[in-house]
């Protein structure tokens, strides 16, 4: 197998954990629902959407936490929602329509993303609010708003390419928002516009895992505000989108011992830790690493609620070096928050039978054959390492790490294809699986369970089913049966 | 001493032993090499100064711009070097993360650059990362380009082969010292001195020190990160080990205080990791043996660094007045003041209005004809004392009257007879309705 398991053990919450002790429960739900199933769990939503408002609080900050739908298509997490003061961000025509029958009302709801007519007379006809992307979008908007004898749409402007002062900071092209240097040119838009749009306020949305170039656009948006305010404008709100980032594994010092083997097996120092010698963006250049790890940094101890916590933190440069929390709080904003991987943070499982565990003549690692598609738990399509945790198919909860001897495994999936590898890494186990145990792969409920899921070669998309905790034990019902009035102890 | 340039300057910097009551080795005599004390800070200037020297005048005469991908002192050196020669200089970075450093960049006049943070929504098919489009950036543009390339470029190595290593066993009296630590970085001054004192005496045991995973040192790389370095071979080191930034914090401080060399984290995780390693042999053996490490840089850029890590250390001593030494219960039963009761008091009384929020925010939105003055240096002003008369009425206000209601507080223990706190804030003020200005 070369050298020590190298394991990457899933970090579990006390919800996921249960879970997925309850052996019985699983075996009995995949039997019943097929494999693979996709299980959430609405109760944690709450949660962590607690979480996020308590840094709100911490900061005195008030203004919306908006959950950005895209991450998953959960009815059940979307009306447990609902059930609390969270707003929804919806990107499509379906999923607000998906919102607003889930029980959210329009002033809980922004549009963002690119948008059909169709999702933006809704989004207009209803009173969502509607993250304008550019000036065309906002005329297009205004439009549609005369033609309808609509009333007036709140609006943000989705603003991109914020700079810092002395310092350049590179940035990844963004296809959207309007460039911060073009904000003239929109409000002039807007105040064309008066009577069909009201400006709300200033959004941006960066994909980045640095909290400096978050900073930066936060900063930038502050001072867009000031723009609006002096010339007479009166927006409120900033919003900072999405991005906080979810922490998926148990321990960070396995997370750095895999990630240094990995360089060591790109380097040919050591069994490689892939099939064809895969070195997840990285490649050898003589003796020499070269590339960057297209990997999600999976151990995150700074992540979710925290995250904003630390952004918040940040101080201003330009405006005086106080923190970016105090500058919202003093110039009376709102702060708006679009999380959509962190809320799901610990929401969801997906479980897949074994069908068949095979052992290559050449001495390699087992073959590992489940009832799955890779496209039905992206982890890796995402960039996440993490292990499976196996649940033996007699019903004793899952597999420790007594008894039985580690095995490398490769996981590959049901669709006739080389490509549809669940894992392209070996996978390390305690111990070997056997037919008819299930693998569950935990925290997959954000962007990791359904983003990707087709019906290719006619196999099944998993069957999704809400999972509640009633004292000990747990209670389910299909995802599209999940009300927040179904549990047993809410009020009917 | 007498030079034509600064740069004649670079080099013979001195070899100083560290006192046996500091490092506690009975043993083994240790000594630092002072690379702080180059002309521009660092130990880099030598590297700078021998990758630029030899491209100088052709880039004088191309008016090429120097470019270098660095977070610090090689920059500093290049910036410098760069400007002496009517040359502009660019850094382009992602682990410029200690404030002073940039700042001190920009006042020499360099042109800064970081690369964007990782992706949040990864695209696992995409293969540029940004230092590789940097690279294709920098052979296909038309302009010219001095690219230093201090990662790759055997002439780093080379100035320490050619320089500090032969001064270190010029000042051992012709002997290469048993020892020799150093912090891994581009990896130039660690190989350069390494070959040198093999060449010298092939016993010479090298301990190269790296940052610890999870933790960052200025300067200094990751065990993973050295791999990406070209002038790195693990070849080059008897010993590998790791520091944390609290280690590298710790030995910076034995130096500063106890030694009176002002090193900065590198020189404090060479000194750590030289001081833990040699401990157990000195236990070991009675051979009397001698280490040297190297003290890259100097503390005074590093003052948010320790600040961040340590800000035990930056402690003052406690001050006069400060709304930190209040009770939990002062503050509550500070008198505070609705805002439509503020409203009638402000028409009748006219108390002086004081709002603690920042310009920029006061600036944007007030209460008609109320006064800035900022929280931090309010806090300054009534250190010495209040600084109105009693008989004047005073109404703070702060954005939801947490702050104010400290200072109303404070200032009625100074013995302010009618001081009040604006509840709810100017929060409260707007959601209320009352009127807000900017003028
Ligand atoms: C506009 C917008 N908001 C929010 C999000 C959610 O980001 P995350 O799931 O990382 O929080 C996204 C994701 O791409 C987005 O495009």
């Amino acid at each position: 197998m070369g050298g020590e398991p190298l394991y990457l053990e899933p970090r579990l919450g006390p919800r996921l954990r249960s879970l997925l002790e309850s052996a019985e429960l699983l075996h009995m739900l995949t039997d019943a629902l097929g494999s693979p199933l996709n299980l959430v769990v609405p109760d944690q939503i709450a949660e962590n959407l607690e979480r996020f408002r308590s840094v709100y609080r911490e900061h005195h900050l008030s203004g919306q936490i908006f959950y950005a739908h895209k991450a998953n298509r959960s009815s059940a997490l979307l009306r447990r929602l609902a059930a609390t003061d969270a707003g929804v961000d919806v990107a499509s025509l379906g999923e607000l329509q998906h919102a607003l029958g889930a029980g959210f009302t329009p002033d809980r709801i922004t549009a963002t993303g690119p948008k059909n007519p169709e999702f933006l007379w809704l989004a207009a006809r209803t009173g969502v609010t509607v993250s304008v992307d550019s000036a065309s979008e906002l005329d297009q908007l205004a439009a549609l708003v005369r033609a309808h004898k609509l009333s007036p749409v709140r609006v943000l402007l989705r603003l991109s390419g914020f700079e810092t002062s002395g310092v350049k900071v590179l940035s990844r092209p963004s296809r959207f928002g309007t460039p911060v240097g073009e904000l003239n040119l929109l409000l002039k838009a807007v105040e064309r516009h008066a009577g069909a749009v009201d400006l709300a306020g200033v959004a941006y949305h960066l994909d980045t895992t640095s909290v400096a170039e978050k900073a930066t656009a936060l900063e930038g948006c502050l001072e867009a505000l000031e723009v609006c305010r002096s010339r007479g404008l009166r927006p409120r709100a900033v919003d900072i989108g999405g991005g906080f980032g979810v922490n998926y594994l148990a321990h960070g010092e396995q997370w750095e011992r895999y990630t240094t083997e990995l360089t060591a097996a790109v380097l040919g120092r050591r069994p490689s830790l892939a099939r064809g010698g895969h070195g997840y963006g990285l490649r050898a250049e003589s003796g020499t690493v070269r590339g960057s790890l297209g990997l999600y940094p999976a151990h995150r101890p700074v992540a979710g609620a925290r995250y904003l916590d630390e952004l918040l933190s940040q101080p201003a440069a330009s405006l005086g070096g106080r923190p970016l929390a105090a500058l919202l709080l003093e110039h009376l904003h709102d702060l708006y928050t679009e999380p959509g991987r962190a809320l799901l943070d610990q929401c969801g499982i997906t479980v897949a039978k074994v069908l068949e565990v095979r052992s290559p003549d050449t001495g390699a690692e087992l073959l590992v054959r489940l009832a799955l598609k890779a496209d039905d738990v992206a982890l890796e399509e995402h960039g996440v390492l993490m292990d499976p945790v196996v649940i033996p198919g007699n019903g004793t909860g899952p597999r420790t790490k007594t008894g039985g001897e580690p095995v490398g495994v490769h996981l590959f999936g049901s669709l006739c294809l080389e490509t549809d590898m669940i894992t392209r890494r070996t996978v390390f186990l305690p111990r070997r699986p056997a037919p008819g145990d299930l693998m569950a792969f935990a925290n997959t409920a954000g962007y990791a369970m359904d983003f990707h899921a087709t019906r290719a070669q006619l196999q099944p998309v998993a069957h999704k089913a809400a999972v509640w905790q009633d004292g000990d034990t747990w209670r389910w019902c299909l995802d599209d049966q999940y009300w927040p009035i179904t549990p047993p102890g809410e009020p009917h | 001493m007498r030079y034509d340039s600064i740069t004649e300057a670079i080099g013979n910097t001195p070899l100083v032993r560290i006192d046996p009551d500091v490092h506690g080795l009975r043993n083994i005599d240790l000594y630092a090499k002072l690379e702080l004390l180059n002309p521009f800070g660092s130990v880099k200037d030598r590297a700078a100064w021998n990758m630029a020297r030899p491209h100088l005048t052709e880039a004088v005469e191309h008016g090429s711009q120097v470019v270098e991908l660095s977070s610090g002192n090689t920059a500093k050196a290049l910036a410098v070097i760069a400007g002496m020669h009517g040359l502009g200089f660019k850094s382009v970075t992602n682990r410029m993360r200690v404030p002073e450093i940039k700042d001190l960049l920009l006042l020499l006049g360099a042109q800064i650059e970081e690369l964007p943070g990782q992706s949040e929504c990864l695209d696992p098919t995409a293969t540029d990362d940004p230092l590789t489009l940097f690279h294709r950036n920098l052979s296909a543009s038309g302009s010219a380009y001095l690219h230093t390339d201090q990662y790759f470029n055997p002439r780093n190595t080379e100035a320490h082969l050619t320089g500090t290593g032969p001064e270190i066993v010029k000042d051992l009296d012709g002997r290469a010292p048993d020892w020799f630590v150093a912090c891994v970085g581009t990896a130039g001054s660690s190989t350069g001195v390494a070959r040198f004192l093999r060449e010298t005496d092939p016993d010479v045991r090298v301990l190269g020190l790296v940052a610890a995973k999870s933790d960052f040192i200025p300067g200094i790389r990751t065990i993973d990160e050295v791999q990406e370095v070209g002038l790195f071979d693990p070849d080059t080191y008897d010993t590998m080990e790791s520091v944390s930034a609290d280690d590298a914090i710790e030995g910076m401080l034995a130096l500063n205080r106890r030694c009176g060399i002002l090193a900065g984290p590198t020189g404090g995780a060479a000194y750590f990791g030289a001081v833990r390693h040699l401990r157990q042999l000195d236990a070991e053996s009675a051979e009397r043996q001698v280490a040297v490490f190297i003290v890259c840089d100097r503390v005074e850029s590093y003052l948010s660094y320790v600040r961040k890590r340590r800000p035990d250390l930056l402690g003052r001593p406690p001050r006069k007045n400060s709304p930190a030494d209040l009770s939990d219960a002062e503050i509550r039963t500070a008198p505070a003041i609705g805002v439509g009761d503020a409203q009638a008091w402000i028409a009748t009384d006219r108390p002086l209005l004081v709002d603690l929020r920042s310009p920029y925010a006061y600036a944007a939105l007030h209460i008609d004809g109320s006064v800035n003055i900022v929280d931090e240096l309010f806090a300054e002003l009534v250190q010495g004392g209040l600084p109105f008369s009693r008989r004047q009425p005073v109404l703070l206000a702060c954005p939801v009257g947490e702050q104010s209601a400290r200072y109303a507080a404070l200032l009625t223990r100074m013995g302010h007879p009618d001081v009040r706190s604006l509840a709810g804030g100017i929060i409260a003020w707007r959601d209320a309705g009352a009127p807000l200005v900017r003028d």
